[in-house]
């Protein structure tokens, strides 16, 4: 079975309908697709087939071989914590505001709730491709980071000096006094908070070895995974898709392409305005060919920049919403034979 | 916009770093002493306003320009000291780490030592004008409720006594406003509409202005017959487009200013420079 593909780039350049295109042409190739999804626009979500909330992958009635399912963090946060902590304290953890204040603000919390499901679904080898659209991140290659990253929150010297100790499972009192770092903290924050969070820690202690057996697992998948970034022409995303390429080969392989979504075509550069064009008209035609140069500049540099293959797809007013609008997305790109054709 | 500390957020990818540099530029170049600051992630506004890096240290960057980015450890050690009139500590790091992991675990405290630092500039009156480039919409109703977490999740101490005068210093609609950053596209929209209404609900914070980013202008003609030319096609995209943005735009309660797209732009810098063009009062 081939690695998973994993859709990176930042915020709002069209990775989940690149992702959703994807799993529309591998599934049509005949593979069986699971696309794992983040935050579906509400159209799409439907051309997928996911008309709810569903973290169970659910198969598309017009195209039986594409399978979708989106990720709930809450609903997988849960599941961690009952995996990994004996039943007591998973019990404990899942009422615990603390757990929801962690899982919700730890910076790469949803990069690793995803991480979770793509290997649960993996683990169950029912597909010959999953896509995954990771989750936005807080930038570079969070997603990657975030497994060995909580472990080390879990199990690290942060929390077990709070804690007091390594052994996890029995409940000490702070001593405060002893601890002038902890005396400040108590000022602040008052006795009461600091033991409440104290027995907290003590059962997300419970997790640390589960966790980081996971986590192993989940590295093995990214070492076999492949990587396309998304983005735009805009200097931000592009700004973003350079930094995967700097930081991916450290964790995994470098990106195999980069996809340019909405995309002009260079032919506009050059093409002459109409002479009976009114003024308003050729003014925004001009404007037009001065993006599409832009654009291709930015092209360019990243291609000498970084010796990748470069996608592109072009710019549509309206964003795909169903399986035949999101396939010829990528029809000409020959992206699909290049990452799962064998 | 007549507040002296605008909290400038949006879904990512919308421009909202370009639009807090652009609010910060034109304020300055009508004589007024701007601080930028780089509440989580730095590097966008920093870019739009022409600097490496953004330090904890503040620092001119342009004439009238003051920007800072929020570094935890630092602000922290400010937040102890300045705040809970800790004295000056030898060593920051013990406490630091105490505080950073219960942090990570209390909702709602490094969210105040964040805002703490907004608020506590826009205190000083140092400053004519305070822009804050704030984290996403997705997270930025934990730091506009942070105040409002930690009074209730701690019953006792400093920091709690603290946080009054920063939910009346967010709540006062003269002093204090929240950009919100939008494109008339559907999930921005969704999403501005979703802060939008969590906004009016816990009426922590007023909303100075919705604006949108992006905006094209009518095409101005009719699109010509021929749209397998690039000329035809060009012109079909941008009919396309702008009708998309308007269906969108009429979905947006309460928006304010459009910022046009811009063509041809290759600096962040010069994004800034342009959009602050436009925001200027006529």
């Amino acid at each position: 079975m081939n690695g998973p593909i994993l859709v990176t780039g930042a915020g709002g350049v069209g990775k989940t309908t690149v992702s959703a295109a994807l799993g529309v042409a591998a599934a049509q190739a005949g593979y069986e697709t699971l696309v794992l999804t983040v935050d579906p626009a509400r159209r799409l979500a439907t051309a997928l087939g996911l008309d709810a909330l569903h973290n169970v992958p659910t198969a598309n009635e017009k195209l039986p071989t594409l399978w979708a399912a989106m990720l709930d963090s809450e609903a997988s946060w849960d599941q961690i914590a009952r995996s990994h902590a004996p039943p007591e304290a998973a019990d404990r953890l899942v009422n615990s505001e603390f757990f929801h204040a962690i899982t919700r603000h730890f910076p790469a919390s949803q990069s690793y709730a995803a991480a979770e499901a793509m290997a649960q679904h993996l683990d169950e080898r029912r597909w010959d491709v999953v896509i995954v659209d990771t989750p936005p991140a807080s930038g570079g290659i969070e997603f990657f980071t975030a497994p060995n990253e909580l472990t080390n929150l879990v199990g690290g010297r942060l929390f077990r000096w709070l804690t007091g100790g390594a052994i996890p499972g029995r409940r000490e009192l702070f001593n405060v006094a002893a601890r002038p770092a902890l005396r400040i903290v108590d000022i602040a924050l008052g006795s009461d908070l600091l033991e409440r969070v104290g027995a907290f820690l003590f059962d997300l202690r419970t997790t640390y070895d589960g966790l980081r057996k996971r986590s192993q697992d989940i590295e093995k998948y990214f070492r076999r995974s492949t990587t396309i970034v998304v983005t735009t022409s805009d200097p931000a995303p592009v700004a973003e898709a350079a930094r995967f390429f700097k930081e991916l080969p450290q964790v995994a392989r470098p990106p195999a392409a980069i996809v340019f979504n909405r995309t002009l075509p260079a032919s506009w550069e050059e093409a002459e305005i109409p002479s009976d064009a009114t003024r308003a008209l050729a003014r925004n035609l001009a404007l037009w060919a001065r993006e599409a140069h832009r654009q291709e500049t930015v092209r360019d540099e990243f291609a000498a920049r970084y010796r990748t293959s470069i996608v592109s797809i072009p710019w549509k007013p309206t964003a795909p919403t169903d399986l035949t609008s999101l396939a010829d997305l990528i029809k000409d790109t020959g992206l699909v034979a290049d990452l799962v054709g064998s | 916009m007549q507040q002296q500390l605008l909290i400038v957020t949006g879904k990512g990818g919308v421009g909202k770093s370009a639009v807090a540099a652009a609010l910060a530029i034109e304020a300055a170049r009508r004589g007024r002493k701007v601080l930028a600051i780089g509440m989580v992630e730095k590097r966008g506004l920093a870019a739009h306003l022409g600097v490496e890096t953004l330090t904890y240290e503040i620092g001119e960057v342009r004439p009238g320009i003051f920007a800072m980015g929020i570094e935890r450890p630092a602000a922290l050690d400010e937040y102890l000291r300045i705040v809970l009139r800790v004295p000056k500590l030898s060593r920051i790091g013990p406490v630091a780490r105490a505080f950073d992991a219960l942090a990570s675990a209390a909702p709602g405290i490094r969210e105040t030592v964040t805002m703490g630092k907004v608020l506590f500039e826009t205190r000083t009156n140092n400053w004519d004008l305070v822009v804050a480039d704030a984290p996403p919409s997705g997270a930025i109703g934990s730091h506009i409720r942070a105040p409002k977490t930690v009074s209730e999740l701690v019953g006792a101490g400093k920091v709690r006594e603290q946080t009054k005068w920063m939910s009346d210093l967010m709540a006062d609609r003269t002093r204090t406003g929240l950009v919100m950053v939008t494109l008339a596209e559907e999930l921005p929209t969704i999403e501005t509409a979703e802060t939008l209404d969590w906004i009016a609900n816990e009426e922590l914070i007023s909303v100075a202005e919705v604006i949108t980013n992006r905006i094209l202008e009518p095409l101005g003609a009719k699109v010509p017959v021929d749209v397998s030319s690039p000329m035809g096609a060009a012109a079909a995209l941008h009919d396309g487009i702008f009708h998309e943005q308007q269906k969108w735009l009429a979905e947006l309660p309460g928006r304010g200013r459009a910022l046009p797209y811009l063509f041809g732009v290759t600096g962040p810098v010069e994004v800034a420079e342009r959009l602050a063009d436009v925001l200027e009062p006529r």
